[in-house]
C-alpha cells in the first residue's frame, strides 16, 4: 500500500447519520492515533471500511492504492490487505481456532500453506502476543478471557501480516505486560510495512507504540489533525480545549426524533 | 463404543457407549429404552439422511441412571423430520442430558421436541433439555421445543432453544478475515454438527460422515 484515501465518506446506521463526510489520507508507513469521544464515530468508520453490515455507506469513497474499495465484499477487502482487530470479537461455537486460522491463511495465498509451516507460524505469533499455543484447539474466542480476546486478534495480524491495519481499541482490558506484548508486535509489523489507524482512549498504549499522527474525530467527521504532540496533548487535557481554542463544538449535533403518541383500546366484555 | 451406519435404535442397550450415522435409513420408529439403576448411557446420534421421517425415543430413567443424548441433523431441500424425546425420571438422583443440533435447508417443518418429566418425589435429578435449529433458507418451518415437567421441588432442570439464521456478527468477523461467505457459513454449519460427528469415535464412521456433510452442506 502505498496510499488510503477517505473521501467525503458518509454512513448510517438504522436511519441514523452517524459519518458525515470524513475525510483522511493515509500513507505508508503511517501509525494513525484516531481518537475522539465516546460516540462520535471511530468504530463506524473502522467498521465502514472493512464493510460491517450494519452500516449504510450513503456517499463517499476509500480509494487504496487508486481502487474504491467499497464496493468490495468484506472478504475481497481483507485480501487486499486490509486487518481489523475487533473490539468486541464474537465467540464462533464449534469453529475450532486452528481450522479457521488455515483456512483464514490459505484464503490469502494462491497455493495452500502446508502444515509444518501453518505450525511453525502460529507456535511462533501464540509466543509473540504470550498465549498458550494449545488454545488453537479450543472454539474460537469461546470462553476466551477479554484480555485473551485482544490478544488472539493481534495474534491474527501477525499471521495475515496486512498492508493496513485497524486497530479498534485493542488495549482496553489489558495488563500492563499483555500491553506491552502488543506494543511489540504492532512495533514489529510497522517496521515491515504495515501501516496502521489505532483507535484507543489510554495513552499508555500509545506511548509505546508512538504514532506519528494524531486525528480527532468529532460528530462523525475529522475534526481535527496533527502529530503524536496532538494526541499527548487530549491525553493530558482532554477534548475541551477544542472548543476552547479551535472552535469545535464537541457536542453532537443530534437529529431530532420525532415524538410518537401512543394510545390503546380495551375492550371489557361483562 | 458401538458405532453403526444405518442402524436402528435396536442397538442401544441399557448402558454403554454408542454411536449412529443415519446415511440411508431413516429413524421412522417408536423406542422406549430403560436405563436400570446406575447404569449410564451415552448415544451420539449423526443423521445425514436423506429420509423424511418422525422419530420417537422415550427413557425411563431408574435411580442414579445417567443418559448422554446428542443429536445431529441436516435436512436437506423438500425433506421433513421430527424428533421427540421424552426422559422420564423415574428413580431419584438420576441425571440426562440432550442435545439436538439441527442444519435446515428444507422449507417443510423439521421439528426437535424434548421433554422431561420429573414426578414428585423423586428427589435430586439433573435434567437439561437443549436444541438448535439454523435455518439456511428463507423459509424454514423449524420448531425447538424443550419443555420441563417437572413436579419435585428439589431437582436441577434447565432448557435452551434457539432457532435462527446465522449470525451477521460472525459471518463477517469469519469474512474480515478473508473467507468468503458461503466459506464462512460452511464452516459455521460444520462447527455445529463436527463435534457430535467426533463423538463416533470410529475414524472410519466420522470420515464418512464428514464427506457426506461436505456433500450435504455445499
Amino acid at each position: 500500500m502505498e496510499e488510503f484515501t477517505i473521501q467525503d465518506l458518509s454512513a448510517e446506521a438504522e436511519g441514523k447519520r452517524i459519518l458525515k463526510g470524513v475525510d483522511l489520507t493515509i500513507r505508508k508507513g503511517d501509525l494513525v492515533a484516531l481518537l475522539g469521544p465516546n460516540g462520535h464515530g471511530k468504530s463506524t468508520l473502522l467498521n465502514c471500511l472493512l464493510g460491517s453490515p450494519h452500516y449504510k455507506v450513503t456517499s463517499g469513497k476509500a480509494v487504496l492504492d487508486g481502487e474504491d474499495i467499497l464496493s468490495l465484499s468484506t472478504d475481497e477487502r481483507s485480501k487486499k490487505g486490509i486487518f481489523m482487530a475487533f473490539q468486541n470479537p464474537p465467540d464462533v461455537p464449534g469453529v475450532v481456532t486452528m481450522d479457521f486460522f488455515r483456512g483464514m491463511m490459505n484464503a490469502h495465498l494462491e497455493k495452500p500453506i502446508s502444515l509444518f509451516e501453518f505450525y511453525k507460524k502460529t507456535t511462533s505469533a501464540y509466543e509473540e502476543v504470550g498465549l498458550d499455543s494449545e488454545m488453537a484447539s479450543r472454539h474460537l474466542n469461546e470462553g476466551y478471557s477479554g484480555g485473551e480476546k485482544k490478544r488472539n486478534e493481534i495474534l491474527q495480524m501477525l499471521l495475515l501480516k496486512p498492508q493496513l491495519a485497524l486497530l479498534d481499541e485493542i488495549d482496553s482490558g489489558l495488563d500492563v505486560d499483555a500491553l506491552t506484548l502488543i506494543a511489540n508486535a504492532i512495533d514489529k509489523m510497522r517496521k515491515e510495512g504495515t501501516t496502521f489507524i489505532v483507535i484507543s482512549h489510554y495513552d499508555r498504549l500509545l506511548d509505546l507504540i508512538h504514532p506519528n499522527r494524531t486525528a480527532v474525530m468529532v460528530d462523525g467527521k475529522i475534526a481535527l489533525e496533527g502529530d503524536y504532540s496532538l494526541a499527548q496533548r487530549i491525553s493530558k487535557e482532554g477534548y475541551s480545549f477544542l472548543e476552547r481554542e479551535k472552535g469545535i463544538s464537541i457536542h453532537k449535533e443530534e437529529e431530532a426524533v420525532p415524538s410518537l403518541g401512543v394510545c390503546g383500546a380495551k375492550v371489557v366484555s361483562k | 463404543m458401538i458405532t453403526r451406519i444405518d442402524s436402528d435404535l435396536s442397538l442401544v442397550k441399557e448402558e454403554g457407549e454408542y454411536g449412529i450415522l443415519l446415511l440411508d435409513n431413516s429413524l421412522e420408529e417408536e423406542r422406549e429404552i430403560t436405563l436400570p439403576r446406575g447404569k449410564e448411557l451415552f448415544l451420539s446420534l449423526v443423521d445425514l439422511s436423506d429420509k423424511s421421517f418422525g422419530s420417537h425415543i422415550v427413557f425411563h430413567l431408574e435411580e442414579n441412571a445417567r443418559l448422554h443424548l446428542e443429536i445431529a441433523s441436516l435436512l436437506s431441500k423438500g425433506l421433513r423430520r421430527t424428533y421427540r424425546i421424552d426422559v422420564y425420571h423415574e428413580g431419584r438422583n438420576s441425571f440426562s442430558r440432550v442435545r439436538f443440533f439441527g442444519i435446515d435447508f428444507s422449507s417443510l417443518p423439521f421439528r426437535f421436541l424434548g421433554s422431561s418429566y420429573i414426578p414428585n418425589g423423586i428427589h435430586g435429578c439433573d435434567t437439561r433439555q437443549e436444541g438448535r435449529i439454523t435455518n439456511l433458507e428463507k423459509d424454514c418451518q423449524s420448531e425447538v421445543s424443550p419443555a420441563l415437567f417437572i413436579k419435585d421441588n428439589d431437582v436441577k432442570a434447565s432448557h435452551g432453544a434457539a432457532v435462527g439464521s446465522y449470525d451477521e456478527n460472525v459471518l463477517y468477523y469469519l469474512m474480515s478475515r478473508g473467507l468468503s461467505l458461503s466459506e464462512s457459513k460452511k464452516l459455521v454449519t460444520n462447527g455445529y454438527l463436527l463435534p457430535i460427528i467426533d463423538a463416533l469415535k470410529d475414524e472410519k464412521t466420522i470420515a464418512i460422515a464428514k464427506k457426506r456433510l461436505e456433500e450435504r452442506s455445499l
